[in-house]
């Protein structure tokens, strides 16, 4: 009977092998770009890159009104104009997503740099149990260090982190309660959960005594992302910032830990000292913690001022023009002492813009670039969807009040356009704002220039700019169709012309 | 624990392992161990309602033995009646009756407004309710000894591959095979891992990938053609088939490896001639509880005809409505039961249960005709509401109507499913296992090969619960 049993064994064995092997030749590739399309991102990277940048949204995010777009990592590649700076940009990553990429990274040319975003909040219980998890591991599951037919057999019994959005709350609320404070002087609470009940009930009083419900709300959310301190034995993002340094170790990369700034005067102002104290107590500790481990830790903690934090009704690492450039040249000054040759003192000058294009091929920083697909394309191989979802298209977003007066005369827009059926009522629209006018939209329906499904179509129109509108803080333009339908536009050239 | 999951690939095979590795006189703490860790794995809390349910059903089972007659052994059978289906009640219909009271009251104008709860559905407890009930009602009514052993009524009521969707086993079919010794037996190995194989087949790779194609009909069905609708109608029906079936087959094969045979759930039911036929294929061991422990009580067919046809309409309602609180599956019920004695009725005149040959053509007109009535009357299951329902009919009855979206069904789907409609004609009156027996050497491996290859590459990678946990 054994002998049975094991002849059937091995037959299985065999068999295994001969799946494995066919599913690697044939449907591997398939499953990367369905389930881990995050693969891409690290084989984008040439091998000509000099430096990498590991990020998250806090590398693309942008202000509206921001003259100059580009990330920071891209901010960063105007310091080594000769070396090819480039980016694996993932929102919502952390530590743990940079470990699994980097160690795709096998194979690579000794001697890069490489930067990795260090987001304080992801050291917290809320981030570490926030409920992107599912997704993001989900995603991982196909790069691990195993035959590819295993990885997949771990896919299909879901072999990740799954949890439901109420199960991954009431992992961080128990962390909340179970995660001590350890300070040097008294402190009223024990835990986050203690002081957020506290303050939540005690409110925040603005100049007049008054409770500011807005704020309080909002001061709660800062004790909850920074009200915490790492413990470096426990800490999973500790584990896989680790991990990240055995790596860069064992293949020759030199490594910095880009720790990213936070809004410490605004958390100041709504909490106060003691929320402070431990931001900048978690800061050193990361930077102490890694310098012993021989990585340079760009301590960006405190640089950006208040105002340069887009997001003011909620902690985040998303900063304005100034404050990328800010992260962009301590990061540069950290890393020229390995490329001093390379580098270069530049000096930003930002000058108004009158011609706008996007093609969807070349990573121009618009708005809505969620929305480019590969879908269609009239020219390369990317356009922007609009419909079933997508209710606007890339959008350029542009202060006009930056232009000067005697430049602002007409506006005029031309793209290509394709539409699946004519179930839709797509409009361009040319949108301002501004402090001194109570709004402008206008929006010009692009149904009838489409003669037939499938097919591109141009589309060209122009205006007088109104007077009233020349000081507008905000232009936009973009293709507006909130119906089910698709339309798709492509090659979007804007001119504001005298 | 889902038996689609990498837990669960673990877990069987350990316990197996340890199963034949310890003396038989400690397997059943074995089982018992892990029946309670598997179900432990969904809320460790909700145990207690098991253990609960175990300990007054046990001792219940005693005292009516000991009883002298059914008199006296009537209040513990109310004692369990009332706990277990206490516990049913609170956990399933509390806020379905509370609310409807609330809307009640409110309409009425009177102020009062019962609280709702915020819990969830303890995973199984329909099934593991009816298991124990049964146990019960068949002591009280002497066709079963009680059981003195605690630890094998605990198991009976726990055993993990048929605790949280069943099959619902019954005392005395399930505990003397717990309490036999089982050798370490090849075929059963063979025969067991041929199920778990098919059932994660139909699980993973059909019901999981048809999924998305049915949520998007019922959740938008106004952007889609009725021709979509009707394609998201029919692949329901595929739906909650493979998904409930590969639950089972995968219970059976499970357990079939330890030496103990768990009932047949499903016999290919869209082959069925007619409504009455369906019920004897589909979900069989609830059918049969139905049977025994409410249509023959109630009178079964020995009576009048007015009478046996509101027991067989009774019967239908309860069915709907345990399979969930709400309006929709008591609808959903009560049109079987409708449907059942139409038929019933148009049989009186022309006789369509007459006997013909498997696969002849009026077998297939009438399982043509079978299958498209179940289909229609899953709406009233699948939908959230019964408007939700007649808003679907309604909608596959405008063909001129403009869709603004399309279904797009990857062709590898329509191919895996036509592979399993082919294997369910196959398996007409036959189980899988049997079925491959039979099949040459080199055959056999290559339907390995496919079920294997199939269930790694195409299976659906979300998180799918089996449909029925949340009965």
């Amino acid at each position: 009977m054994l002998k049975q049993i094991f002849i059937k064994f091995a037959l299985l064995t065999v068999l295994l092998i001969f799946l494995g092997v066919v599913y690697q030749k044939w449907f591997f590739e398939g499953d990367l770009q369905k389930h881990s399309e995050i693969i891409n991102l690290i084989r984008n990277v040439p091998d000509s890159a000099a430096v990498i940048y590991l990020g998250e949204s806090s590398n693309i995010t942008y202000r509206a009104n921001d003259i100059d777009k580009r990330s920071i990592s891209a901010f960063l590649g105007d310091y080594f104009p000769s070396l090819l700076v480039t980016d694996v940009t993932k929102p919502a990553a952390h530590a743990g997503v940079y470990k699994v990429l980097l160690d795709q990274f096998s194979d690579f040319e000794s001697g890069k740099i490489v930067v990795v975003t260090m987001n304080l909040r992801s050291f917290n219980a809320q981030w570490i149990y926030s409920n992107l998890e599912t997704a993001l591991q989900k995603s991982m599951v196909l790069l691990q260090p195993y035959p590819p037919f295993f990885n997949r057999f771990l896919l299909s019994f879901k072999a990740y982190d799954i949890k439901t959005d109420a199960e991954r709350t009431n992992q961080f609320k128990a962390q909340w309660v179970k995660d001590e404070f350890h300070l040097p002087f008294k402190f009223s609470y024990r835990n986050v959960a203690d002081w957020d009940n506290a303050y939540a009930l005690k409110g925040f009083r603005d100049s007049s005594g008054a409770i500011n419900s807005k704020l309080t709300e909002l001061g709660c959310h800062f004790i909850k992302a920074y009200g915490f301190q790492i413990d470096t034995a426990s800490n999973p993002r500790i584990r896989d910032f680790n991990h990240i340094v055995d790596w860069a170790q064992k293949h020759n990369q030199i490594l910095v830990f880009n720790l990213m700034p936070e809004n410490v005067q605004l958390a100041s102002k709504l909490v106060g000292d003691t929320l402070v104290y431990m931001i900048k107590e978690n800061m050193q500790l990361l930077v102490d913690y890694y310098k012993r481990k021989g990585v340079v830790v760009v301590n960006n903690g405190m640089v950006v001022p208040s105002d340069q934090f887009v997001d003011q009704d909620y902690p985040t690492e998303h900063y304005a023009q100034a404050g990328r450039r800010i992260v962009a040249r301590n990061v540069a000054d950290a890393i020229k002492k390995w490329r001093p040759s390379e580098y270069e003192d530049f000096q930003p000058v930002d000058l108004y813009q009158t011609h706008f294009y996007n093609d969807c091929d070349h990573k121009m920083v618009w708005g809505q670039m969620q929305t480019i697909t590969d879908e269609f394309a009239h020219s390369g191989i990317f356009s922007s969807q609009t419909g079933n979802g997508n209710d606007y298209s890339i959008t350029l977003e542009y202060p006009l009040n930056l232009i000067p007066d005697s430049l602002v005369n007409t506006i005029s827009v031309d793209f290509w356009m394709m539409q699946r059926n004519t179930n839709h009522d797509a409009k361009l629209v040319i949108q301002a704002e501004g402090d001194d006018f109570s709004g402008f939209w206008q929006g010009i329906p692009v149904l009838p220039y489409m003669s037939a499904n499938d097919r591109w179509f141009p589309f060209h129109f122009e205006m007088t700019i109104p007077d009233s509108i020349r000081n507008a803080s905000m232009l936009k333009v973009y293709l507006y169709n909130p119906s089910k339908s698709k339309v798709f536009i492509d090659d979007l050239k804007i001119e504001i012309n005298k | 624990m889902l038996f689609n999951t990498i837990d669960f690939a673990v877990f069987l095979p350990v316990i197996l392992v340890l199963y034949y590795a310890i003396p038989h006189k400690f397997r059943w703490i074995l089982l018992l161990i892990a029946s309670y860790y598997f179900y432990m794995c969904w809320k460790v809390e909700y145990v207690f309602l098991i253990v609960i349910s175990t300990l007054i059903d046990y001792l219940a089972g005693l005292m009516m033995e000991r009883a002298s007659d059914r008199k006296s052994r009537l209040p513990w059978l109310v004692a369990s009646l009332i706990t277990n289906l206490g516990f049913l009640f609170f956990f399933k219909y509390y806020n379905f009756v509370s609310l409807n009271l609330n809307n009640l009251f409110h309409a009425t104008g009177l102020s009062t407004q019962l609280p709702l709860m915020d819990f969830l559905l303890p995973v199984g407890i329909s099934f593991y309710t009816f298991q124990t009930l049964s146990y019960s009602i068949d002591v009280y009514y002497g066709r079963q000894k009680a059981e003195k052993h605690l630890g094998y009524f605990a198991l009976y009521v726990s055993y993990f591959p048929q605790l949280v969707a069943g099959p619902i086993e019954r005392f005395s079919r399930l505990t003397p095979q717990l309490k036999t010794q089982h050798p370490f037996s090849s075929d059963n190995l063979i025969k067991g891992l041929r199920l778990i194989l098919y059932g994660l087949f139909i699980k993973m790779v059909i019901a999981d990938n048809i999924s998305g194609i049915v949520d998007q009909v019922y959740q938008t069905p106004e952007h889609f053609s009725s021709l979509d609708i009707l394609k998201g109608l029919f692949f329901y029906s595929l739906q909650i088939y493979s998904d409930f079936y590969g639950y089972s087959v995968i219970a059976i094969g499970a357990s079939l490896i330890m030496g103990i045979h768990l009932m047949d759930n499903f016999k290919t039911p869209y082959l069925a001639k007619s409504i009455s036929e369906f019920w004897q294929r589909w979900h069989i061991s609830l059918s049969t509880w139905f049977r025994d422990y409410l249509y023959y009580p109630l009178g079964g067919n020995r009576v009048k005809i007015s009478r046996w046809a509101f027991n067989i309409f009774v019967v239908f309602v309860v069915s709907g409505v345990w399979h969930g609180a709400n309006w929709t599956f008591l609808i959903w019920g009560s049109l079987y039961g409708l449907v059942y004695l139409a038929e019933r009725g148009i049989n009186r005149f022309i006789n369509m249960d007459k006997e013909c040959k498997p696969f002849s053509i009026r077998h297939l007109l009438l399982a043509l005709k079978t299958f498209i009535l179940v289909t229609v009357i899953w709406v009233f299951f699948r939908s959230q509401s019964f408007d939700e329902a007649l808003n679907i009919f309604r909608l596959l009855s405008h063909f001129d109507r403009q869709a603004t979206d399309v279904i797009l069904i990857p062709q590898y789907i329509w191919f895996l499913t036509i592979v399993f409609i082919i294997s369910d004609l196959a398996l007409y009156n036959e189980r899988f296992d049997g079925w491959l027996s039979k099949v040459h050497v080199v055959g056999r491996w290559l339907i390995y090969a496919f079920l294997i290859f199939s269930i790694v590459v195409y299976a659906g990678v979300e998180n799918f619960p089996f449909i029925y946990f949340q009965f």
